[in-house]
C-alpha cells in the first residue's frame, strides 16, 4: 500500500455522518418520530455519495488517505488514520449501498415499534463503527471499531429486551464475539511486542523483518490470533454459536448484522492482514473455513425457521470465503464477500417480507405464498439462484472463482467444496420451495405482498445480485480483482467449470424439489433408524450447544457461585472481623484509660486539694492570730540576727 | 539615768505588745500600737541624749507624725469596719476567713 497518498479531510465524513445523526437521534429522537428514520438514511445515502465521489480516484490505483498525530507524547513520531484503498472502497461501497437499502426497509418493517427512532440510532451507530473499522490504517482504531460494531449487534439483537429469548441471545452473542476478540487482542499486543508497529502500511516491512529474523513461528502465531478475533465474529466452527440464536432480533438487523457487513469484517481482516499470514497459518484457516462450510450446510438442510436456515447459511458461506482465503487468495474472497452480501441480504429482506405478512417463521405454517407475494417470491428466487451459482448471476462468478482456485490447488479440497455446493443450492431451493409454492397453508392464505417501503429495496438487491459479480467476470476483464489490488490467475471463461457447477447446481434444485417438496425417502428401509438417529443429531445442531453448556458454562458459573460464597465467607469474615478486633481494642483501651489515667489524674488533684485544704486553716480570719505571727516573727528574726 | 529610760521603753513596748495581742476592741488596739509607737520614739530620744547627737529626737518628731496619720487611718478603717460588720470586737471579725 502506498501511503503517499493526498489526504482528504472529507474521509471524516464517511463515519462522521453517520455518527452525528447517531447522537441526534440517542438524545432527540422521542421528538423526531417518523423523521429519526429519515435522518438516518439521509446520513448513510450522503456517505454513499461521499464513496462514489472517491471512486474516481480509488479505482484507478490512487489511494486516498488522512493521518493525525496520535499519542504524541509518548512518541511524537505516532500517527492513526483512515485509508481508502480498492479493498476498503469495496467495502464502503458495500455498507453504504446494502446498509442504505436495508435502512429504507426498515422504515417499513419497524413502523408500529414503540422504540422506532432508537433502532435507528443503534443502525446509524453500527455504520458508522462498521465504516470507521474498514477505513481504519491501524490496529488500534480497528479494534475499538471492531469493539463498537460488537456493541452495537448486542444492542440490536436485544432490541425487543422484554423478549427473554432475545436478552440471552444478545449476550450469547456479545461473549462469544468477545472470547473471539481476546485472540485478536492478543494478536495485536504481540505484534506490538515483538515489532512495536501497529500501522497497516508496515504490514509487508514486518513481514519481511521477521523473515529475515527466522521468526516464522512468530509471526504463525500473529496471524493465528489475528484469525481468532475473525472466528468469532464471522461465526466460524467452533465460535459459531451464537449466530442462529441472533435471529431473535428484528429482520433488518440479521440482514445487516449478521448477512451483510459484520460478519464480513472477519473475512475483511485476515484480508486486509493477509501479508503476515504465513503458509502454517493459512492451513488453519483453510481447514476451519471448511468444516464450517461443510457442518453448517448440513444443519441448514435440517432447519424448519426461515431465518435459522438462512443463518446456517451464513455461517456456511463465510466458510467458504475463508476457505477462499486459506487457499491463497483474499481476491476471491472478497469477490465472494460482495456478492453474498447482495444476495444474503436479499434474502434475510425476503424473508422479512413474509414474516411481516403472514407473522409466521415456521416453514411448516407457509407455503404458496408466489401467489400473494410476486414481488418477494420472485427477487427470493433471483436471490436463491444466485447463491447457488446459476450462471450469469453474481454467485456463479465468484463461486467458480474459488472452485477454480481450489482445483488448482487442493483437489480434495475442491471434492468438498463441490459437496458443498450441492447442499447449498439444496438448502435455499428447499426454502424457496416450501416457502413460495405447495399447499398454501392456514396463516399463509391472508398474506398480502408488503408495502413499497419494503419492496423498493428488495427489488434494488436483486439488480445488484444480478449484475454486481458481473464485475469479476472476463466480460470487463476482470476488473474487480484489479480493484483489490491482486491479478485474476484464470483469464477467461472456463467451460469445464461452467459445466460442472450448473451441473451441481441442479442437482441440488432437484433435491430440494424431490425431498423437499415431494418428501421422497431415498434410504432403503434397513438403515432408516440410522438415518433418522443421523438426522436427529444434525437437526439438533450437532448438540453443541448442549455440549458448551455442560463443558463451559456450568463448570464456569459453579466456580462463580463458589468464589462469591468464598467472598461473602472469608473475605467478609476478614474485614468485619478486622472491624470486631478494631472494636474491642478500643474497649480495652477505653478501660484502661478509666482505671489507671483517670486515677493519676485525680490523684494529683486530691493532693493539691488536701494541701490547700490544711492551708486554709492558717487564714483564721481573726486579727489576733495574725498579729501573734507577726510578733513571734520579729522575735526571731531580732535573735537570728544576734 | 539612761539605762533607767531605757527600761522604761522597753517596758512600754512590752506593755503595748500585750495590749495588741490580747484586747478584744479595735480601738484598744489601736491605742496599744500607739503605745509601742511612742515607745520606740522615746527609745530613739534617750539614745539621742546618749550620744550628745539630734538626729534621734529628730526621728522622734517623725516618729509622732507618722503615727498621729496611722491612727488616723486606722479609725477610718475601724469606722467601716463597724459600717460593715457592726461591731468593733476584733475577735467577731472573721470576714477575712479562707
Amino acid at each position: 500500500m502506498n501511503h503517499a497518498a493526498a489526504s482528504a479531510p472529507m474521509l471524516f465524513l464517511i463515519p462522521g455522518l453517520p455518527l452525528l445523526s447517531f447522537l441526534i437521534l440517542i438524545l432527540f429522537g422521542r421528538w423526531l418520530g417518523k423523521l429519526s428514520a429519515w435522518l438516518s438514511v439521509a446520513a448513510l445515502a450522503s456517505a454513499f455519495c461521499l464513496t462514489m465521489s472517491l471512486a474516481g480516484r480509488v479505482t484507478h490505483g490512487d489511494p486516498v488517505g488522512i493521518r493525525w498525530a496520535w499519542l504524541s507524547a509518548v512518541n511524537p513520531r505516532w500517527t492513526i488514520g483512515f485509508f481508502v484503498d480498492g479493498l476498503s472502497w469495496l467495502m464502503l461501497f458495500i455498507i453504504t449501498s446494502i446498509g442504505t437499502m436495508i435502512q429504507l426497509y426498515s422504515i417499513g418493517y419497524m413502523h408500529d415499534d414503540p422504540r422506532f427512532s432508537r433502532f435507528f440510532a443503534y443502525l446509524s451507530l453500527f455504520c458508522a463503527s462498521m465504516l470507521g473499522l474498514v477505513m481504519a490504517d491501524h490496529f488500534v482504531l480497528l479494534y475499538a471499531c471492531w469493539e463498537l460494531v460488537g456493541l452495537c449487534s448486542f444492542l440490536l439483537i436485544g432490541f425487543w429486551f422484554e423478549k427473554p429469548s432475545a436478552v440471552a441471545a444478545s449476550r450469547k452473542a456479545f461473549l462469544t464475539t468477545r472470547f473471539g476478540d481476546c485472540g485478536l487482542l492478543g494478536g495485536i499486543m504481540l505484534l506490538a511486542w515483538a515489532t512495536g508497529q501497529l500501522g497497516f502500511a508496515n504490514l509487508p516491512a514486518i513481514r519481511a523483518d521477521l523473515v529475515a529474523q527466522h521468526k516464522e513461528g512468530l509471526l504463525t502465531l500473529i496471524s493465528t490470533l489475528i484469525f481468532f478475533g475473525s472466528v468469532g465474529k464471522s461465526a466460524q466452527f467452533p465460535l459459531h454459536v451464537w449466530l442462529p440464536d441472533a435471529m431473535e432480533g428484528p429482520t433488518p438487523v440479521s440482514a445487516l448484522i449478521h448477512a451483510a457487513t459484520m460478519v464480513a469484517a472477519g473475512v475483511y481482516l485476515v484480508a486486509r492482514t493477509f501479508v503476515l499470514f504465513t503458509p502454517q497459518s493459512l492451513a488453519i484457516v483453510l481447514a476451519i473455513g471448511l468444516i464450517t462450510h461443510i457442518f453448517a450446510g448440513t444443519v441448514a438442510l435440517t432447519m424448519t425457521d426461515i431465518k435459522k436456515v438462512l443463518a446456517y447459511s451464513t455461517i456456511s458461506q463465510l466458510g467458504l470465503m475463508m476457505t477462499a482465503l486459506g487457499l491463497g487468495s483474499p481476491a476471491i474472497a472478497m469477490f465472494h464477500l460482495t456478492t453474498h452480501a447482495f444476495f444474503k441480504a436479499l434474502l434475510f429482506l425476503g424473508a422479512g417480507s413474509v414474516i411481516h405478512a403472514t407473522h409466521q417463521q415456521e416453514l411448516s405454517h407457509l407455503g404458496g405464498l408466489i401467489d400473494s407475494m410476486l414481488i418477494t417470491g420472485i427477487t427470493f428466487l433471483i436471490a436463491s439462484m444466485s447463491m447457488s451459482g446459476v450462471f450469469p448471476l453474481s454467485g456463479f462468478w465468484s463461486k467458480d472463482a474459488i472452485l477454480l482456485e481450489a482445483q488448482y490447488r487442493a483437489p480434495v479440497v475442491f471434492a468438498c467444496l463441490l459437496f458443498g455446493a450441492v447442499m447449498t443450492s439444496s438448502y435455499i431451493f428447499r426454502l424457496y420451495l416450501r416457502c413460495f409454492h405447495g399447499r398454501a397453508s392456514h396463516d399463509a392464505a391472508h398474506a398480502h405482498e408488503s408495502p413499497p417501503i419494503m419492496a423498493g429495496p428488495l427489488v434494488v438487491l436483486a439488480v445488484g445480485a444480478v449484475l454486481v459479480g458481473l464485475l469479476g467476470s472476463p466480460f470487463v476483464h476482470h476488473w474487480f480483482f484489479h480493484l483489490v489490488g491482486s491479478e485474476e490467475t484464470h483469464e477467461g471463461l472456463d467451460l469445464g467449470m461452467l459445466a460442472i457447477s450448473t451441473g451441481v447446481a441442479s442437482l441440488g434444485v432437484w433435491l430440494a424439489w424431490d425431498i423437499g417438496m415431494r418428501r421422497r425417502n431415498y434410504v432403503p428401509a434397513p438403515l432408516r433408524p440410522a438415518a433418522t438417529a443421523i438426522y436427529r443429531v444434525v437437526a439438533n445442531k450437532y448438540y453443541i450447544d448442549e455440549l458448551y453448556q455442560a463443558v463451559l458454562i456450568r463448570p464456569f458459573l459453579a466456580t462463580t457461585r463458589w468464589l462469591s460464597k468464598f467472598d461473602s465467607v472469608v473475605v467478609d469474615g476478614m474485614v468485619n472481623g478486622a472491624g470486631a478486633g478494631g472494636w474491642q481494642l478500643s474497649q480495652w483501651k477505653a478501660a484502661f484509660d478509666r482505671a489507671v489515667v483517670d486515677r493519676v489524674v485525680n490523684g494529683l488533684a486530691e493532693c493539691v486539694r488536701a494541701v490547700g485544704s490544711a492551708g486554709r486553716r492558717l487564714q483564721t480570719g481573726l486579727v489576733h492570730h495574725y498579729l501573734l505571727a507577726v510578733t513571734v516573727a520579729v522575735v526571731a528574726i531580732a535573735v537570728w540576727l544576734r | 539615768m539612761v539605762p533607767t529610760l531605757l527600761i522604761v521603753s522597753s517596758a512600754l513596748f512590752s506593755l503595748g505588745v500585750y495590749g495588741v495581742l490580747t484586747r478584744r476592741n479595735a480601738i484598744a488596739l489601736l491605742l496599744s500600737i500607739e503605745l509601742i509607737l511612742n515607745a520606740a520614739s522615746l527609745n530613739f530620744a534617750v539614745f539621742s541624749r546618749l550620744y550628745g547627737q539630734a538626729q534621734g529626737q529628730a526621728f522622734a518628731l517623725f516618729v509622732i507624725a507618722l503615727a498621729a496619720c496611722e491612727a488616723a487611718v486606722g479609725l477610718a478603717i475601724i469606722i467601716a469596719l463597724y459600717r460593715t460588720a457592726k461591731t468593733v470586737l476584733a475577735d467577731q471579725v472573721t470576714l477575712l476567713r479562707g
